[in-house]
Protein backbone atom coordinates (compact mmCIF):
# COMPACT_ATOMS: atom_id res chain seq x y z
CA UNK A 1 0.00 0.00 0.00
CA UNK A 2 1.25 3.29 -0.70
CA UNK A 3 2.32 5.64 1.92
CA UNK A 4 3.59 9.39 2.78
CA UNK A 5 7.33 9.36 3.61
CA UNK A 6 8.50 12.60 5.72
CA UNK A 7 12.32 13.36 5.84
CA UNK A 8 14.31 16.24 7.32
CA UNK A 9 17.61 15.94 9.32
CA UNK A 10 16.88 18.74 11.48
CA UNK A 11 14.41 17.35 14.18
CA UNK A 12 12.45 20.80 14.75
CA UNK A 13 11.61 20.98 11.38
CA UNK A 14 10.82 17.64 10.81
CA UNK A 15 8.47 17.56 13.56
CA UNK A 16 6.55 20.38 12.03
CA UNK A 17 6.34 17.97 8.74
CA UNK A 18 4.16 15.75 10.67
CA UNK A 19 1.55 18.47 9.96
CA UNK A 20 0.98 18.84 6.44
CA UNK A 21 1.99 14.62 6.82
CA UNK A 22 -1.18 14.40 9.00
CA UNK A 23 -3.97 16.47 6.70
CA UNK A 24 -2.58 14.30 3.87
CA UNK A 25 -2.75 11.11 5.55
CA UNK A 26 -6.79 12.47 6.18
CA UNK A 27 -7.28 12.74 2.33
CA UNK A 28 -5.46 10.34 0.52
CA UNK A 29 -5.81 7.67 3.62
CA UNK A 30 -2.16 6.23 3.28
CA UNK A 31 0.05 6.21 6.53
CA UNK A 32 2.82 8.25 7.45
CA UNK A 33 6.65 7.03 7.47
CA UNK A 34 8.85 9.39 8.96
CA UNK A 35 12.88 8.49 8.34
CA UNK A 36 15.22 9.64 10.79
CA UNK A 37 19.19 10.15 11.38
CA UNK A 38 18.89 9.81 14.82
CA UNK A 39 17.11 7.23 17.49
CA UNK A 40 15.49 10.51 19.40
CA UNK A 41 13.93 11.93 16.00
CA UNK A 42 12.63 8.71 15.20
CA UNK A 43 10.95 8.16 18.34
CA UNK A 44 9.72 11.94 18.56
CA UNK A 45 8.33 11.52 15.13
CA UNK A 46 6.19 8.50 15.96
CA UNK A 47 4.99 9.87 19.22
CA UNK A 48 3.65 12.71 16.82
CA UNK A 49 1.48 10.51 14.90
CA UNK A 50 3.95 9.06 12.62
CA UNK A 51 2.87 5.19 12.10
CA UNK A 52 6.00 4.12 11.11
CA UNK A 53 9.31 5.79 12.33
CA UNK A 54 12.88 4.48 10.65
CA UNK A 55 15.72 5.02 12.47
CA UNK A 56 18.59 5.49 9.15
CA UNK A 57 21.81 3.99 11.15
CA UNK A 58 24.68 4.84 9.25
CA UNK A 59 28.77 5.25 10.02
CA UNK A 60 28.89 8.09 7.61
CA UNK A 61 28.42 11.29 8.73
CA UNK A 62 27.70 13.63 5.69
CA UNK A 63 24.21 13.82 5.60
CA UNK A 64 23.80 14.60 1.92
CA UNK A 65 24.73 10.84 1.37
CA UNK A 66 21.91 9.46 2.82
CA UNK A 67 19.68 10.27 -0.27
CA UNK A 68 19.87 7.05 -1.69
CA UNK A 69 19.61 4.95 1.35
CA UNK A 70 16.18 7.46 1.03
CA UNK A 71 15.27 7.10 -1.97
CA UNK A 72 15.27 2.84 -1.08
CA UNK A 73 12.94 3.95 1.72
CA UNK A 74 10.56 5.61 -0.39
CA UNK A 75 10.82 2.99 -3.02
CA UNK A 76 10.17 0.52 -0.20
CA UNK A 77 7.02 2.22 1.29
CA UNK A 78 6.10 3.03 -2.90
CA UNK A 79 5.34 6.43 -1.40
CA UNK A 80 2.88 8.45 -3.04
CA UNK A 81 4.33 11.67 -1.65
CA UNK A 82 7.62 12.45 -0.18
CA UNK A 83 7.51 15.40 2.31
CA UNK A 84 11.00 16.72 2.95
CA UNK A 85 12.64 19.75 5.60
CA UNK A 86 13.93 22.05 2.84
CA UNK A 87 17.38 23.22 4.54
CA UNK A 88 20.35 23.39 2.14
CA UNK A 89 21.04 19.58 2.14
CA UNK A 90 17.36 18.22 2.25
CA UNK A 91 16.51 20.42 -1.13
CA UNK A 92 19.94 18.79 -1.85
CA UNK A 93 18.46 15.19 -0.74
CA UNK A 94 14.66 16.09 -2.47
CA UNK A 95 16.07 16.81 -5.96
CA UNK A 96 18.02 13.63 -5.65
CA UNK A 97 14.97 11.43 -4.69
CA UNK A 98 12.91 13.11 -6.81
CA UNK A 99 15.25 12.69 -10.06
CA UNK A 100 15.22 8.39 -9.07
CA UNK A 101 11.72 8.12 -8.40
CA UNK A 102 11.37 9.75 -12.07
CA UNK A 103 9.05 12.28 -10.28
CA UNK A 104 7.93 16.11 -10.33
CA UNK A 105 8.70 18.09 -7.35
CA UNK A 106 7.77 21.58 -5.97
CA UNK A 107 10.02 23.63 -3.70
CA UNK A 108 9.81 25.42 -0.84
CA UNK A 109 5.74 25.00 -0.77
CA UNK A 110 3.70 27.27 1.61
CA UNK A 111 0.16 25.16 1.50
CA UNK A 112 -0.38 21.21 0.63
CA UNK A 113 -3.57 19.69 -1.00
CA UNK A 114 -4.17 16.49 -2.68
CA UNK A 115 -6.65 17.12 -5.65
CA UNK A 116 -7.11 14.82 -8.61
CA UNK A 117 -4.30 12.17 -8.04
CA UNK A 118 -2.42 15.40 -8.20
CA UNK A 119 -0.06 17.22 -5.22
CA UNK A 120 -0.92 20.90 -5.11
CA UNK A 121 1.28 23.37 -3.47
CA UNK A 122 1.37 27.08 -3.52
CA UNK A 123 4.91 28.48 -3.80
CA UNK A 124 6.70 31.87 -5.35
CA UNK A 125 7.94 32.36 -8.63
CA UNK A 126 10.93 34.89 -9.96
CA UNK A 127 12.45 35.41 -6.40
CA UNK A 128 8.87 36.14 -4.68
CA UNK A 129 7.36 38.83 -7.54
CA UNK A 130 4.52 36.55 -8.48
CA UNK A 131 3.24 33.49 -6.36
CA UNK A 132 1.47 30.35 -8.24
CA UNK A 133 -0.52 27.33 -7.66
CA UNK A 134 1.88 24.42 -8.84
CA UNK A 135 0.14 20.69 -9.43
CA UNK A 136 2.69 17.57 -8.99
CA UNK A 137 1.80 14.70 -10.32
CA UNK A 138 1.75 11.52 -7.54
CA UNK A 139 4.00 10.61 -6.72
CA UNK A 140 5.60 13.58 -5.73
CA UNK A 141 8.28 15.23 -3.87
CA UNK A 142 7.89 18.96 -1.76
CA UNK A 143 10.46 20.34 0.05
CA UNK A 144 9.08 22.99 2.99
CA UNK A 145 11.10 25.85 5.01
CA UNK A 146 11.11 25.89 8.60
CA UNK A 147 8.52 27.29 10.15
CA UNK A 148 5.81 27.14 7.34
CA UNK A 149 3.95 24.67 9.67
CA UNK A 150 3.57 24.28 13.50
CA UNK A 151 4.50 21.14 14.68
CA UNK A 152 1.39 19.10 15.87
CA UNK A 153 0.61 17.92 19.11
CA UNK A 154 1.28 14.36 20.46
CA UNK A 155 -0.81 11.39 18.93
CA UNK A 156 -3.44 9.77 21.02
CA UNK A 157 -1.57 6.12 19.47
CA UNK A 158 2.72 6.28 18.77
CA UNK A 159 3.45 4.90 16.27
CA UNK A 160 6.23 1.57 15.58
CA UNK A 161 9.89 2.59 15.63
CA UNK A 162 12.27 0.46 13.45
CA UNK A 163 16.39 0.69 13.13
CA UNK A 164 17.85 0.37 10.22
CA UNK A 165 21.79 0.67 8.92
CA UNK A 166 22.17 2.25 5.81
CA UNK A 167 25.09 2.39 3.42
CA UNK A 168 26.05 6.43 2.56
CA UNK A 169 27.38 7.41 0.00
CA UNK A 170 31.39 6.80 0.31
CA UNK A 171 32.57 8.25 -2.55
CA UNK A 172 32.72 11.95 -0.97
CA UNK A 173 34.77 12.25 1.92
CA UNK A 174 33.54 14.82 4.75
CA UNK A 175 36.40 16.79 6.24
CA UNK A 176 36.43 19.66 9.12
CA UNK A 177 32.37 21.03 9.89
CA UNK A 178 32.59 24.50 11.25
CA UNK A 179 29.44 25.47 13.00
CA UNK A 180 28.51 29.39 12.36
CA UNK A 181 28.53 31.10 16.30
CA UNK A 182 26.05 33.08 16.94
CA UNK A 183 23.08 30.46 16.30
CA UNK A 184 21.56 31.76 19.22
CA UNK A 185 19.42 34.63 17.62
CA UNK A 186 16.50 33.76 15.66
CA UNK A 187 15.23 36.95 13.67
CA UNK A 188 12.31 34.76 12.98
CA UNK A 189 10.72 35.10 16.51
CA UNK A 190 11.91 38.88 17.19
CA UNK A 191 9.04 41.41 17.21
CA UNK A 192 10.94 44.48 16.07
CA UNK A 193 14.09 44.26 13.18
CA UNK A 194 16.41 46.96 11.87
CA UNK A 195 17.81 45.60 8.96
CA UNK A 196 20.78 46.76 7.01
CA UNK A 197 21.91 46.66 3.54
CA UNK A 198 24.73 48.00 0.89
CA UNK A 199 24.14 51.63 1.88
CA UNK A 200 26.14 51.22 5.08
CA UNK A 201 29.56 51.62 3.84
CA UNK A 202 31.18 49.49 5.96
CA UNK A 203 31.46 47.11 8.95
CA UNK A 204 31.66 49.59 12.47
CA UNK A 205 28.92 52.00 10.79
CA UNK A 206 26.49 48.72 11.54
CA UNK A 207 27.01 50.66 15.41
CA UNK A 208 24.47 53.18 14.20
CA UNK A 209 22.03 50.14 13.39
CA UNK A 210 22.53 48.51 16.43
CA UNK A 211 22.33 51.69 18.92
CA UNK A 212 18.57 52.08 17.31
CA UNK A 213 17.70 48.96 17.82
CA UNK A 214 18.69 48.70 21.04
CA UNK A 215 16.16 51.68 21.57
CA UNK A 216 13.81 50.01 19.71
CA UNK A 217 14.28 46.46 21.80
CA UNK A 218 14.75 45.09 17.92
CA UNK A 219 17.29 42.48 16.44
CA UNK A 220 19.48 43.31 13.64
CA UNK A 221 18.52 41.81 10.50
CA UNK A 222 20.20 42.01 6.99
CA UNK A 223 20.23 41.65 2.96
CA UNK A 224 22.13 38.99 1.10
CA UNK A 225 25.03 41.18 0.62
CA UNK A 226 25.65 42.05 3.94
CA UNK A 227 25.44 38.49 5.01
CA UNK A 228 27.32 36.32 2.41
CA UNK A 229 29.45 38.80 0.45
CA UNK A 230 30.79 41.35 3.29
CA UNK A 231 30.53 38.91 6.18
CA UNK A 232 29.56 41.66 8.24
CA UNK A 233 26.49 39.75 10.02
CA UNK A 234 25.88 35.85 9.98
CA UNK A 235 23.94 34.40 7.32
CA UNK A 236 21.69 33.34 10.06
CA UNK A 237 20.37 37.30 10.02
CA UNK A 238 19.48 38.12 6.46
CA UNK A 239 15.83 38.00 5.02
CA UNK A 240 14.60 36.87 1.85
CA UNK A 241 13.91 34.08 -0.69
CA UNK A 242 17.30 31.92 -0.03
CA UNK A 243 17.55 33.84 3.56
CA UNK A 244 15.03 33.86 6.48
CA UNK A 245 11.05 34.69 7.01
CA UNK A 246 10.13 37.29 9.46
CA UNK A 247 6.66 38.70 10.02
CA UNK A 248 7.52 41.19 13.15
CA UNK A 249 5.47 44.15 13.91
CA UNK A 250 8.08 46.26 12.67
CA UNK A 251 10.66 45.49 9.61
CA UNK A 252 12.96 48.87 10.00
CA UNK A 253 15.00 48.53 6.35
CA UNK A 254 18.19 51.22 6.05
CA UNK A 255 20.25 51.61 3.16
CA UNK A 256 18.55 48.73 1.77
CA UNK A 257 16.97 48.97 -2.00
CA UNK A 258 13.99 46.79 -1.49
CA UNK A 259 14.63 44.24 -4.52
CA UNK A 260 11.58 41.66 -4.92
CA UNK A 261 14.01 38.58 -3.79
CA UNK A 262 14.74 40.39 0.12
CA UNK A 263 11.04 41.39 0.31
CA UNK A 264 9.27 38.11 -0.13
CA UNK A 265 11.21 37.33 3.17
CA UNK A 266 9.69 40.18 5.09
CA UNK A 267 6.88 41.66 3.43
CA UNK A 268 4.09 39.90 6.07
CA UNK A 269 6.08 42.16 8.74
CA UNK A 270 2.66 44.50 10.42
CA UNK A 271 4.52 48.26 9.60
CA UNK A 272 7.47 48.14 6.78
CA UNK A 273 9.91 51.64 7.44
CA UNK A 274 12.35 52.86 5.02
CA UNK A 275 15.04 55.13 5.39
CA UNK A 276 16.79 55.30 2.02
CA UNK A 277 18.40 58.16 0.09
CA UNK A 278 17.14 57.21 -3.36
CA UNK A 279 13.49 58.16 -3.72
CA UNK A 280 12.76 55.93 -6.13
CA UNK A 281 14.13 52.91 -4.83
CA UNK A 282 11.68 50.12 -4.27
CA UNK A 283 11.73 49.91 -0.82
CA UNK A 284 9.41 53.31 -0.80
CA UNK A 285 6.28 51.65 -2.43
CA UNK A 286 6.93 48.08 -0.35
CA UNK A 287 6.94 50.77 3.30
CA UNK A 288 4.06 52.16 5.09
CA UNK A 289 6.63 55.21 6.12
CA UNK A 290 9.83 56.39 5.07
CA UNK A 291 12.44 59.20 5.32
CA UNK A 292 14.38 60.04 1.86
CA UNK A 293 17.29 60.54 3.62
CA UNK A 294 20.80 59.92 4.60
CA UNK A 295 21.12 57.00 7.00
CA UNK A 296 24.40 58.47 8.45
CA UNK A 297 22.40 61.62 9.28
CA UNK A 298 18.71 60.31 10.16
CA UNK A 299 19.54 57.04 12.23
CA UNK A 300 21.85 59.71 15.40
CA UNK A 301 18.61 61.76 14.90
CA UNK A 302 16.22 58.75 15.56
CA UNK A 303 18.15 57.12 18.15
CA UNK A 304 17.95 60.33 19.82
CA UNK A 305 14.23 61.55 19.27
CA UNK A 306 12.89 57.38 20.67
CA UNK A 307 15.39 57.58 23.58
CA UNK A 308 13.48 60.54 24.51
CA UNK B 1 43.32 19.54 -16.33
CA UNK B 2 39.57 19.34 -15.80
CA UNK B 3 37.38 19.38 -18.52
CA UNK B 4 34.61 21.69 -16.96
CA UNK B 5 30.92 21.83 -18.66
CA UNK B 6 28.71 24.95 -16.97
CA UNK B 7 24.60 24.67 -17.19
CA UNK B 8 23.72 27.84 -17.59
CA UNK B 9 19.98 29.31 -17.85
CA UNK B 10 18.54 32.89 -20.03
CA UNK B 11 15.89 33.36 -18.04
CA UNK B 12 14.01 36.98 -18.15
CA UNK B 13 14.93 40.04 -15.87
CA UNK B 14 12.67 39.96 -13.07
CA UNK B 15 13.08 43.43 -12.76
CA UNK B 16 11.55 44.11 -15.89
CA UNK B 17 8.59 42.00 -15.41
CA UNK B 18 5.51 44.13 -14.04
CA UNK B 19 2.15 42.92 -12.47
CA UNK B 20 -0.77 44.47 -14.11
CA UNK B 21 -3.29 46.03 -11.42
CA UNK B 22 -6.15 45.11 -12.96
CA UNK B 23 -6.13 41.31 -12.26
CA UNK B 24 -2.47 40.38 -11.03
CA UNK B 25 -0.93 38.63 -13.93
CA UNK B 26 2.57 39.59 -15.14
CA UNK B 27 3.31 41.68 -18.03
CA UNK B 28 6.56 40.33 -19.48
CA UNK B 29 6.57 42.47 -22.68
CA UNK B 30 9.09 44.79 -22.06
CA UNK B 31 11.52 42.12 -20.08
CA UNK B 32 14.61 41.52 -21.60
CA UNK B 33 16.93 38.67 -21.25
CA UNK B 34 19.92 37.89 -18.66
CA UNK B 35 22.04 35.14 -17.98
CA UNK B 36 20.33 33.77 -14.75
CA UNK B 37 22.28 35.74 -11.37
CA UNK B 38 23.77 32.82 -9.81
CA UNK B 39 24.88 31.32 -13.40
CA UNK B 40 27.70 34.20 -14.14
CA UNK B 41 28.85 32.46 -10.94
CA UNK B 42 29.51 29.62 -12.20
CA UNK B 43 30.56 30.36 -15.11
CA UNK B 44 33.02 32.87 -13.77
CA UNK B 45 34.22 29.82 -11.18
CA UNK B 46 34.66 27.78 -13.91
CA UNK B 47 36.89 30.10 -15.74
CA UNK B 48 39.17 30.55 -13.16
CA UNK B 49 39.73 26.96 -12.62
CA UNK B 50 40.56 26.75 -15.88
CA UNK B 51 42.63 29.60 -15.71
CA UNK B 52 44.77 28.16 -13.05
CA UNK B 53 44.85 24.60 -13.72
CA UNK B 54 44.33 24.25 -17.59
CA UNK B 55 41.82 22.23 -18.96
CA UNK B 56 38.80 23.30 -20.97
CA UNK B 57 35.39 24.89 -20.33
CA UNK B 58 31.97 24.70 -22.27
CA UNK B 59 28.58 25.76 -21.35
CA UNK B 60 25.39 24.16 -21.97
CA UNK B 61 21.99 25.53 -22.29
CA UNK B 62 18.25 24.39 -22.88
CA UNK B 63 15.43 27.37 -23.55
CA UNK B 64 12.91 28.36 -26.04
CA UNK B 65 14.57 30.17 -29.32
CA UNK B 66 15.45 33.20 -27.28
CA UNK B 67 18.57 31.12 -25.88
CA UNK B 68 20.42 32.56 -29.27
CA UNK B 69 20.47 35.53 -27.60
CA UNK B 70 22.42 34.38 -25.11
CA UNK B 71 25.69 32.44 -26.81
CA UNK B 72 27.51 35.94 -27.13
CA UNK B 73 27.38 36.94 -23.83
CA UNK B 74 28.12 33.14 -22.19
CA UNK B 75 31.53 33.07 -24.92
CA UNK B 76 32.59 36.62 -23.36
CA UNK B 77 32.87 35.29 -19.58
CA UNK B 78 35.52 33.02 -20.70
CA UNK B 79 33.91 29.95 -22.31
CA UNK B 80 35.32 28.03 -25.05
CA UNK B 81 32.36 26.98 -26.67
CA UNK B 82 28.76 26.86 -25.98
CA UNK B 83 26.15 24.00 -26.63
CA UNK B 84 22.66 25.35 -27.05
CA UNK B 85 19.43 22.96 -26.94
CA UNK B 86 16.29 25.79 -28.38
CA UNK B 87 13.15 23.88 -28.18
CA UNK B 88 9.37 25.13 -27.48
CA UNK B 89 9.04 22.48 -24.55
CA UNK B 90 11.35 24.72 -22.08
CA UNK B 91 8.87 27.41 -21.90
CA UNK B 92 6.68 24.57 -19.87
CA UNK B 93 9.89 22.28 -18.63
CA UNK B 94 10.06 21.52 -14.85
CA UNK B 95 13.41 20.73 -13.29
CA UNK B 96 12.64 16.86 -14.21
CA UNK B 97 12.34 17.61 -17.55
CA UNK B 98 15.18 20.01 -17.84
CA UNK B 99 17.67 17.87 -16.09
CA UNK B 100 16.44 14.82 -18.26
CA UNK B 101 16.94 17.13 -21.65
CA UNK B 102 20.54 18.40 -19.81
CA UNK B 103 21.50 14.64 -18.76
CA UNK B 104 21.48 13.66 -22.20
CA UNK B 105 23.27 16.53 -23.75
CA UNK B 106 26.01 16.10 -21.66
CA UNK B 107 26.09 11.70 -22.35
CA UNK B 108 26.27 13.41 -25.78
CA UNK B 109 28.68 15.73 -25.51
CA UNK B 110 30.37 14.86 -22.39
CA UNK B 111 32.27 13.64 -20.58
CA UNK B 112 33.32 16.34 -18.05
CA UNK B 113 35.01 15.98 -14.31
CA UNK B 114 33.45 19.14 -13.01
CA UNK B 115 29.55 20.13 -14.33
CA UNK B 116 28.71 23.51 -12.70
CA UNK B 117 25.50 24.78 -11.73
CA UNK B 118 24.53 28.15 -9.83
CA UNK B 119 22.85 27.57 -6.75
CA UNK B 120 19.34 27.97 -8.01
CA UNK B 121 17.86 29.67 -11.32
CA UNK B 122 16.44 33.25 -10.63
CA UNK B 123 12.69 32.34 -11.90
CA UNK B 124 12.17 29.38 -10.62
CA UNK B 125 14.85 28.78 -8.12
CA UNK B 126 13.75 25.07 -8.28
CA UNK B 127 17.56 24.35 -6.90
CA UNK B 128 17.13 20.92 -8.24
CA UNK B 129 19.38 20.60 -11.35
CA UNK B 130 22.66 19.77 -10.18
CA UNK B 131 21.46 17.09 -7.48
CA UNK B 132 18.96 15.67 -10.31
CA UNK B 133 21.62 16.02 -12.96
CA UNK B 134 24.02 13.94 -10.30
CA UNK B 135 21.12 11.07 -9.84
CA UNK B 136 21.13 10.71 -13.25
CA UNK B 137 24.27 10.70 -14.57
CA UNK B 138 25.02 8.31 -11.57
CA UNK B 139 28.06 11.00 -10.37
CA UNK B 140 28.33 12.57 -7.16
CA UNK B 141 27.08 16.00 -6.22
CA UNK B 142 28.45 18.80 -4.32
CA UNK B 143 25.97 21.77 -3.43
CA UNK B 144 25.94 25.25 -2.00
CA UNK B 145 29.58 25.91 -2.45
CA UNK B 146 31.63 29.11 -1.23
CA UNK B 147 34.69 27.49 -2.07
CA UNK B 148 35.83 25.32 -4.74
CA UNK B 149 39.69 23.87 -5.87
CA UNK B 150 40.79 21.13 -8.01
CA UNK B 151 43.86 19.04 -7.83
CA UNK B 152 44.33 16.03 -10.16
CA UNK B 153 41.14 14.25 -10.38
CA UNK B 154 40.48 15.64 -6.37
CA UNK B 155 37.87 18.18 -6.37
CA UNK B 156 37.85 20.14 -2.95
CA UNK B 157 34.98 22.09 -1.75
CA UNK B 158 33.22 24.44 1.09
CA UNK B 159 29.49 24.07 1.46
CA UNK B 160 28.09 26.92 3.56
CA UNK B 161 24.99 25.80 5.10
CA UNK B 162 22.62 27.41 7.05
CA UNK B 163 24.18 25.80 10.36
CA UNK B 164 27.96 26.52 9.33
CA UNK B 165 30.38 25.11 6.97
CA UNK B 166 31.71 21.79 5.85
CA UNK B 167 34.77 20.62 3.74
CA UNK B 168 34.08 17.96 1.45
CA UNK B 169 36.06 16.23 -1.27
CA UNK B 170 35.40 14.09 -3.58
CA UNK B 171 37.28 12.81 -7.33
CA UNK B 172 35.71 13.70 -10.53
CA UNK B 173 33.60 13.70 -12.14
CA UNK B 174 31.28 15.66 -10.61
CA UNK B 175 28.25 17.89 -9.77
CA UNK B 176 28.57 21.06 -8.70
CA UNK B 177 26.10 23.80 -7.19
CA UNK B 178 27.84 26.92 -6.26
CA UNK B 179 26.97 29.58 -4.20
CA UNK B 180 27.35 34.20 -5.57
CA UNK B 181 29.57 34.59 -2.74
CA UNK B 182 32.17 31.79 -4.51
CA UNK B 183 33.62 34.44 -6.71
CA UNK B 184 32.72 37.99 -8.14
CA UNK B 185 31.73 37.13 -11.69
CA UNK B 186 33.97 39.77 -14.35
CA UNK B 187 32.39 42.20 -16.76
CA UNK B 188 33.53 41.29 -20.11
CA UNK B 189 36.25 43.60 -21.43
CA UNK B 190 35.91 44.87 -25.14
CA UNK B 191 38.30 42.09 -26.36
CA UNK B 192 36.85 39.43 -24.66
CA UNK B 193 33.00 40.54 -26.44
CA UNK B 194 34.91 40.96 -29.67
CA UNK B 195 36.03 37.27 -29.17
CA UNK B 196 33.12 35.40 -28.07
CA UNK B 197 32.06 36.10 -31.83
CA UNK B 198 35.16 33.70 -32.98
CA UNK B 199 34.31 31.45 -30.57
CA UNK B 200 31.90 27.88 -31.81
CA UNK B 201 28.34 27.69 -30.88
CA UNK B 202 27.16 24.31 -31.47
CA UNK B 203 23.10 23.59 -31.71
CA UNK B 204 22.06 20.37 -30.37
CA UNK B 205 18.66 19.03 -31.89
CA UNK B 206 16.42 17.66 -28.56
CA UNK B 207 15.31 15.23 -31.26
CA UNK B 208 18.85 13.96 -31.40
CA UNK B 209 19.10 13.10 -28.18
CA UNK B 210 17.00 10.10 -27.53
CA UNK B 211 14.82 10.99 -25.20
CA UNK B 212 11.46 9.42 -24.71
CA UNK B 213 8.51 11.55 -25.36
CA UNK B 214 7.45 11.18 -21.21
CA UNK B 215 10.44 12.28 -20.02
CA UNK B 216 9.62 15.46 -21.84
CA UNK B 217 6.52 15.92 -20.04
CA UNK B 218 6.62 18.12 -17.17
CA UNK B 219 5.49 16.18 -14.04
CA UNK B 220 4.90 19.67 -12.49
CA UNK B 221 2.77 22.47 -14.19
CA UNK B 222 2.26 25.95 -13.12
CA UNK B 223 -1.28 27.68 -13.13
CA UNK B 224 -2.65 30.59 -11.25
CA UNK B 225 0.52 32.54 -11.56
CA UNK B 226 -0.52 35.81 -9.72
CA UNK B 227 1.45 38.84 -9.01
CA UNK B 228 1.92 39.42 -5.81
CA UNK B 229 0.91 43.23 -4.24
CA UNK B 230 1.31 44.55 -1.06
CA UNK B 231 -0.67 46.95 0.52
CA UNK B 232 1.11 49.69 2.43
CA UNK B 233 0.49 53.13 3.47
CA UNK B 234 3.22 54.58 1.46
CA UNK B 235 4.17 57.68 3.90
CA UNK B 236 7.07 58.81 3.24
CA UNK B 237 8.80 61.91 4.61
CA UNK B 238 11.21 63.69 2.35
CA UNK B 239 11.57 67.44 3.64
CA UNK B 240 15.00 68.93 3.51
CA UNK B 241 15.20 69.20 7.20
CA UNK B 242 16.19 65.69 8.14
CA UNK B 243 14.69 66.30 12.07
CA UNK B 244 11.34 67.31 11.08
CA UNK B 245 10.93 64.12 8.63
CA UNK B 246 12.30 61.88 12.29
CA UNK B 247 9.71 63.99 14.10
CA UNK B 248 6.98 62.91 12.00
CA UNK B 249 8.12 59.08 11.67
CA UNK B 250 8.33 58.93 15.20
CA UNK B 251 4.55 59.97 15.45
CA UNK B 252 4.14 57.51 12.64
CA UNK B 253 5.28 54.91 14.80
CA UNK B 254 3.53 56.18 18.13
CA UNK B 255 0.23 55.90 16.05
CA UNK B 256 0.67 52.19 15.23
CA UNK B 257 1.38 51.39 18.94
CA UNK B 258 5.33 50.43 18.11
CA UNK B 259 7.03 52.96 20.50
C1 LIG C 1 18.18 34.20 -7.03
C2 LIG C 1 18.49 35.32 -6.10
C3 LIG C 1 18.23 35.18 -4.75
C4 LIG C 1 18.48 36.23 -3.87
N1 LIG C 1 18.15 36.08 -2.56
C5 LIG C 1 18.26 37.13 -1.73
C6 LIG C 1 17.84 37.04 -0.37
O1 LIG C 1 17.38 35.99 0.10
N2 LIG C 1 17.96 38.13 0.42
C7 LIG C 1 18.46 39.31 -0.04
O2 LIG C 1 18.52 40.28 0.73
N3 LIG C 1 18.88 39.43 -1.32
C8 LIG C 1 18.80 38.38 -2.17
N4 LIG C 1 19.22 38.50 -3.45
C9 LIG C 1 19.88 39.77 -3.85
C10 LIG C 1 18.86 40.88 -4.17
O3 LIG C 1 18.46 40.76 -5.51
C11 LIG C 1 19.47 42.25 -3.99
O4 LIG C 1 20.61 42.35 -4.79
C12 LIG C 1 19.86 42.56 -2.56
O5 LIG C 1 18.79 42.30 -1.68
C13 LIG C 1 20.24 44.02 -2.46
O6 LIG C 1 20.89 44.25 -1.23
P1 LIG C 1 20.97 45.70 -0.61
O7 LIG C 1 19.59 46.28 -0.54
O8 LIG C 1 21.74 45.55 0.63
O9 LIG C 1 21.90 46.50 -1.62
P2 LIG C 1 21.54 47.53 -2.77
O10 LIG C 1 20.53 46.99 -3.69
O11 LIG C 1 22.85 47.95 -3.31
O12 LIG C 1 20.87 48.75 -2.01
C14 LIG C 1 21.53 49.67 -1.22
C15 LIG C 1 20.55 50.80 -0.96
O13 LIG C 1 21.11 51.69 -0.01
C16 LIG C 1 20.76 53.01 -0.38
N5 LIG C 1 21.78 53.91 0.21
C17 LIG C 1 23.06 54.09 -0.18
N6 LIG C 1 23.67 54.95 0.64
C18 LIG C 1 22.77 55.32 1.58
C19 LIG C 1 22.80 56.19 2.69
N7 LIG C 1 23.92 56.86 3.02
N8 LIG C 1 21.69 56.33 3.42
C20 LIG C 1 20.54 55.65 3.11
N9 LIG C 1 20.45 54.82 2.06
C21 LIG C 1 21.55 54.65 1.31
C22 LIG C 1 20.76 53.02 -1.90
O14 LIG C 1 19.92 54.04 -2.38
C23 LIG C 1 20.20 51.62 -2.20
O15 LIG C 1 18.80 51.65 -2.37
C24 LIG C 1 19.02 37.46 -4.35
C25 LIG C 1 19.31 37.58 -5.69
C26 LIG C 1 19.05 36.54 -6.56
C27 LIG C 1 19.35 36.71 -8.01
N1 LIG D 1 17.27 25.36 -18.83
C1 LIG D 1 18.49 25.26 -18.29
N2 LIG D 1 19.59 25.18 -19.08
C2 LIG D 1 20.82 25.04 -18.54
N3 LIG D 1 21.05 25.04 -17.21
C3 LIG D 1 20.00 25.13 -16.38
C4 LIG D 1 18.66 25.25 -16.86
N4 LIG D 1 17.82 25.33 -15.80
C5 LIG D 1 18.60 25.28 -14.70
N5 LIG D 1 19.91 25.16 -15.03
C6 LIG D 1 21.07 25.09 -14.11
O1 LIG D 1 20.62 24.59 -12.86
C7 LIG D 1 20.78 25.57 -11.85
C8 LIG D 1 19.66 25.49 -10.85
O2 LIG D 1 18.42 25.73 -11.46
P1 LIG D 1 17.04 25.41 -10.73
O3 LIG D 1 17.08 23.98 -10.35
O4 LIG D 1 15.99 25.76 -11.74
O5 LIG D 1 16.99 26.33 -9.54
C9 LIG D 1 20.89 26.89 -12.59
O6 LIG D 1 21.58 27.84 -11.81
C10 LIG D 1 21.64 26.46 -13.85
O7 LIG D 1 23.02 26.31 -13.56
Amino acid sequence: MPGIIIFSEDSMLAAQLMTPALELKQSLNQPITALALSEADAKALAALGADHAVFLQSAGKWVDGCAEAIFAQVNKAAASIVLIGGTLRGKTIAAYVAARMNAGMTTDAKTLKVENGKLLATRVLYAGLALCEEAVVLPAVATIRSRTFLAPPAAATPGTVESVTVETDARVTLGAVSPTGDTGVDITTAGKLVAVGRGFRKKEDLKLAEELAAVLKAELACTRGIAEDEHWLPIARYVGISGQTVKPDLYLAVGLSGQVQHMVGCRESKVIVAVNTDERAPIFEAADYGIVGDLYEVLPLLTAALRK
Amino acid sequence: MPKCLVCYKWTLDEQDIKIKPEDLSLDASRAKGKISDFDRNAIEEAALLVEKNGGAVDALTYGTATVKQSLKDVLSRGPAKVYWIADASAESADAAVTANVLAAAIRKIGPYDLILCGEGSSDLFNQQTAARLSALLGIPCLTFLQKLSVEGAVVSATRKLEDGTEEVSVTAPVVVSVLSEINKPRIPTLKQVLGASKKPNEEIKLADLGLKPEDLVPKATRSSVKGFVMQRKNVIFKESSAADNVAKLKAGLASEGLI
